[in-house]
């Protein structure tokens, strides 16, 4: 039973990703976490088994009474492959690190995975929402909610003076991060980019690859999040989060159009030559696919391109994933042959779009 | 060059680890390195660690290596101090004045604004809260020499003052 849900919700990417949402042709998905402990308990991390196990018990009753995730399956991390977490860790339901230390873990997760909890990670619970697009108050309130659902099952370390207490020193107090998935091809191009992440440091934004933390940024794509959780209420997190953000897709769209004004032929020439590999390759590794699908990306945004849209292309840069592919062709593929079952997988997808 | 690992494909990954005076190369092909996960997430990791270590022994020069520990659950301040990871929530009352410093480094605060779970929704907390922000808006505005408006704050707060004292 359990093995039959964890394989309905891995055969297909998750539906929010296919819906759109405001400036979605800039922001390909809004991300929210907040970290709760349970008070008088020892942090994941210094845990020995027997309490995780206790810990990760705890968690799940108290999941299963919450209305928000009615609907939904708790994974047990221990029944789990390797192959099937690292599934879970391309779609971000879990992180890195889970995917190699999962003993005692679990992971829940509400249909559409909009909703996800994730337990005896870093905290002893991260809840996590997904949204579509630009919708940073809409991620909160889902989370937030559950929040307030599990405040009368568990008690959650907390002071009066630090806020909620967490397992590392950065995410005390309201323990949330507030994060856009931004496509921002047009400030790459025209050099602004390093201003604008010099800026949003300034405010106490960080700015990375859209893999997170450490990652190198591949495809114009770029993670915005807070970095500060203490002496910042919620709403003003999320609140300042939204408007410097709509700042910078402010920025992008200036770009955008001066790009078009001043070098419209170069630039659909470099679109339809990204489309044209995409549609005709036989090998493409995950940084080629993901640079071309950015630059059809930014053709659809354009209004270039018109025979592929962006569900399409979000949902690709799910499945070219190393693990997504695998599932996708059901076997085992080392690196060559995944570049050309990427090939095989994008050609197929837009031509039958 | 080709890989040390499978000594078959050719190494395309390449890096140095300096552990002490241990320099140590290595030589890797794609698929070796994916199976011994190598892969950068992991050593992301490690400047994490580092980074936290530099803000909290920054924040405290002259602490590192004290000998506090939380009774609780056996962490010591020399471990928060490498990592800014605590072992459990009674270590932020173990490690007393010195964690709200770092707190104040890292986040440039040290005191926490917005939600609490519902036992801590007392009428009294709210009030404190409601002070304390007022109290922030008083200092801006005289800082701004609005005086007016800082009259204001500072009746509204003498009120809530009373109110508690009161209770």
């Amino acid at each position: 039973m359990k093995q039959k849900q964890l394989q309905m919700l891995l055969k297909k990417p998750a539906s929010w990703l296919a819906e759109g949402g405001e400036e979605s042709e800039l922001v390909f998905a809004s991300r929210v976490r907040l970290a709760r402990n349970i008070d008088g308990r020892t942090f994941t991390h210094c845990a020995e088994a027997s309490e995780l196990e206790s810990v990760r018990d705890q968690a799940r009753d108290a999941l299963m009474l919450a209305p928000s995730m009615k609907d939904s399956i708790f994974l047990d991390m221990n029944d789990t492959t390797e192959p099937e977490r690292m599934i879970l860790a391309e779609r971000r339901l879990i992180s890195q690190d889970m995917v190699r230390r999962f003993t005692n873990r679990g992971l829940m997760v509400a249909g559409g995975e909009r909703l996800s909890v994730m337990v005896n990670e870093e905290d002893h619970l991260r809840l996590q929402s997904f949204e579509p697009g630009l919708a940073l108050r809409e991620a909160f309130d889902r989370v937030s909610r559950l929040d307030d659902e599990l405040d009368g099952c568990l008690e959650f370390a907390f002071s009066d003076r630090f806020g909620y207490l967490t397992a590392c020193a950065t995410n005390v107090g309201t323990g949330l991060r507030v994060s856009a998935m931004v496509h921002l091809p047009g400030l790459v191009h025209n050099g602004d980019i390093r201003q604008v992440s010099d800026g949003l440091r300034h405010v106490r934004l960080s700015v990375r690859g859209s893999y997170g933390e450490g990652s190198e940024m591949v495809g114009n794509f770029f993670q915005i999040s807070n970095s500060i959780t203490l002496g910042l209420s919620e709403s003003d997190t999320v609140k300042n989060m939204d408007s410097h953000i709509r700042k910078v897709l402010e920025f992008e769209k200036k770009a955008r159009e001066t790009l078009l004004k001043e070098a419209r032929s170069l630039l659909e020439d470099k679109i339809w030559r990204a489309y044209g590999i995409l549609r005709n390759a036989r090998i493409l590794d995950s940084r080629e696919a993901m640079e071309l699908i950015s630059a059809v990306r930014l053709g659809v945004g354009l209004g270039v391109v018109t025979d592929t849209g962006l569900s399409d292309l979000n949902e690709m840069l799910i499945m070219i994933q190393p693990m997504h592919l695998q599932m996708l062709y059901e076997k085992v593929m080392g690196p060559d042959e995944r570049d050309r079952s990427r090939a095989d997988y994008i050609r197929s997808r837009l031509k039958a779009s | 060059m080709i890989c040390q690992f499978c000594k078959k494909n050719i190494a395309t990954i390449h890096f140095t680890n300096v552990d002490g005076n241990d320099v140590v190369k290595i030589h890797i092909c794609r698929s070796c390195a994916e199976a011994k996960g190598f892969d950068y997430l992991r050593r992301s990791n490690f400047e994490k660690t580092d980074l936290l270590a530099g803000l909290v022994s920054s924040a405290l020069p002259e602490k590192a290596g004290t000998r506090m520990i939380c009774e609780h659950c056996g962490r010591t301040y020399a471990a928060f101090s490498k990592s800014a990871g605590l072992g459990c929530s009674k270590c932020y009352d173990s490690f007393g004045e010195d964690i709200a410093k770092v707190l104040k480094r890292i986040h440039g605060n040290a005191r926490h604004l917005g939600k609490s779970p519902r036992r801590y929704c007392t009428e009294k907390v709210h009030a404190r809260r409601r002070i304390r922000a007022l109290e922030d808006e008083l200092r801006v505005s005289v800082e701004l020499e609005n005086y007016e408006r800082a009259a204001l704050l500072r009746d509204e707060v003498a009120d809530l003052k009373k109110g508690m004292e009161k209770r």
